[in-house]
């Protein structure tokens, strides 16, 4: 369990970063954090791994306050995905980087090599390949893979699909989903709501360095005030929904006016068209 | 606050002074510092040092300054500790001894690295670095890519101590203790680093020599920039000050 308890952080004193945060993630959450550039954010994220400590107030995990551990303590419950590939990839093969956290925190041997061989073998790497000679989303694959293979229970990922085609943000995406599956606590920065509607279960809205929201994902994103106290634009699906809601306040109620995803719409929409069909032949009739 | 060697924005009579002027200065105060090896007439300018930071703010960053280069001058005081064996003798060693004057001649250099390095560090935060290059253009007559190589080396060191934080704090989240264990340990943890930063930098680099082709880097002359950077009565005088600081440090030499 992660908790944050009035935590404060300034890099200046005149320009506080973070103005008293509270909130407590439960194990096994997926849990997305979204807000405008410098809301906070990222601070947020770098405090729970210990690469930022609290000016006041408390960061917990698991009980204990990060002040109290290493930062090499907490790599071992808390992975950690950069934004930038490019800062976290040091090694000359795709092995020798998947393996380089093993060694880091003294855990090479013949289990590691044994999960490094997993891994290499689904998500389909050259282990001899040059990482820096990798395309983009190939290196922010493995930058993802060098945090997967260790297993910890709590991965942070700081916008993870930045710089990504679609194609490239779906295969991360899905392996982000299957270590959640699998019963890691995910805590993801995003910025594309897409992504967060589609796989967060809580939002976390930030603003101004505070929390301004903290509720279920599609409870963030139909909230209009919430949205636009954080300059947030609503997936396309949900705001197609509250508009027409919002046009023909009959259906503010009914499906369509509550449809999330595309499914839910497609199913709405059908629904409505059959009784507008069934009441124009009982018109008719 | 700023990044190492970044301008910082202000109205001070050294914000405001001619690029060449201020940097004249502060060569010729540098000039001055190794011009001499009295004590005194050292420590005296490294009070104008550290004034000249006073008056535009820059104390801190100053202080900062002539801590790093403390740190870095002890091997050489080391080195000249062990080998100046002058004064009254303090401890015996088997190729000679450690006197009063090799003390004295250690903490000289210190003080004179101190003194000269203030004020050319000074010149950075308090002058943007496009009117840098810009004014040995126009009034140097420095051909332009000589004066842009040498600013943007200079402009790339706050970017690539900030990309060395950032691999470090990546490195630092997988595990790796840059603050534990011996030299050895901290020498062959340096190694992941290097990589990644040297990646970097190689590619940040091509970035900008491809962006300032495209701009039309090679048809640039002295007289493409519509600035001008006359001098005004305050940079003669700045520079006549920093002559008779030179003359002072010869004459001082010449005299005791």
């Amino acid at each position: 369990m992660i908790e944050f308890k009035d935590v404060h952080v300034s890099y200046e004193a005149s320009a506080p970063i973070l103005k008293g945060v509270n909130f407590a993630i439960r194990d096994g959450e997926f849990v997305a954090f979204v807000g405008t550039n410098g809301a906070g954010k990222s601070t947020t994220m770098r405090l729970m791994n210990g690469l930022l400590k609290p000016d006041a107030g408390q960061v917990l995990i698991d009980g204990v306050s990060t002040a109290e551990l290493r930062t090499s303590e907490l790599a071992r419950r808390v992975g950690f995905l950069f934004q930038n590939p490019d800062r976290q990839i040091c090694c000359t093969t795709v092995r020798e980087e998947l393996l380089f956290g093993f060694r880091a925190l003294g855990q090479a041997g013949a289990e590691a090599d044994a999960r490094v061989d997993a891994i290499i073998e689904e998500f389909g790497f050259d282990p001899d390949d040059d990482p820096f000679l990798l395309n983009r989303g190939a290196r922010q694959l493995l930058a993802l893979a060098s945090i997967v293979v260790l297993a910890p229970p709590v991965v942070v990922l700081d916008e993870p699909t930045t710089g990504l085609d679609y194609r490239e943000c779906e295969k991360v995406m899905a392996i982000i989903r299957r270590i959640h599956e699998q019963g890691a606590t995910v805590i993801m920065v995003c910025h594309d709501m897409e992504v967060v509607a589609d796989y967060a279960t809580r939002c976390i809205v930030m603003s101004d360095g505070r929390v301004v929201d903290d509720a279920p994902t599609f409870e963030v994103l139909r909230n209009r005030d919430t949205l636009e106290r954080a300059s947030l634009v609503p997936p396309q699906i949900v705001d197609l929904s509250l508009e027409l809601g919002r046009a023909i306040p009959r259906l503010a109620d009914a499906p369509v006016g509550s449809a999330n995803t595309v499914d839910e719409m497609l199913a709405a929409v059908v629904e409505e068209a059959r009784g507008a069909q069934d009441e124009e032949r009982s018109v008719s009739a | 606050m700023s990044a190492f060697l970044e301008y910082v924005p202000g109205t001070s009579p050294l914000h405001r002074m001619n690029p060449v002027a201020k940097l004249a200065a502060a060569a010729l105060f540098a000039v001055a510092c190794f011009c001499s090896s009295n004590l005194v007439f050292l420590a005296v300018l490294l009070a104008c040092g550290f004034a000249l930071a006073a008056t535009c703010g820059m104390l801190r960053p100053a202080v900062g300054l002539a801590k790093a280069v403390f740190a870095f001058s002890l091997i050489l005081t080391l080195v000249q500790i062990l080998t100046t064996p002058t004064g009254a003798v303090l401890v015996a060693l088997p190729w000679g001894y450690i006197g009063t004057g090799s003390l004295l001649a250690a903490l000289t250099t210190v003080v004179r690295l101190v003194a000269a390095a203030i004020p050319l560090f000074l010149v950075f935060y308090v002058t943007k670095m496009n009117d840098i290059t810009n004014a040995v253009v126009k009034v140097l007559h420095v051909p332009y890519k000589y004066a842009f190589t040498f600013t943007s080396t200079i402009h790339f060191i706050p970017l690539f101590m900030n990309d060395m934080k950032g691999i470090m704090e990546a490195q630092t989240a997988r595990g790796v203790e840059f603050d534990a264990g011996g030299i050895v340990r901290k020498v062959r943890l340096m190694v992941p680093l290097c990589v990644p930063l040297l990646v970097s930098s190689v590619r940040k680099t091509n970035s900008a020599a491809i962006a300032a082709e495209v701009r039309g880097f090679n048809l640039r002359t002295a007289s493409s920039g519509y600035k001008e950077y006359p001098f005004a009565a305050f940079d003669v005088a700045a520079m006549a000050a920093a002559v008779a600081l030179v003359v002072c440090a010869v004459a001082l030499g010449i005299v005791l």
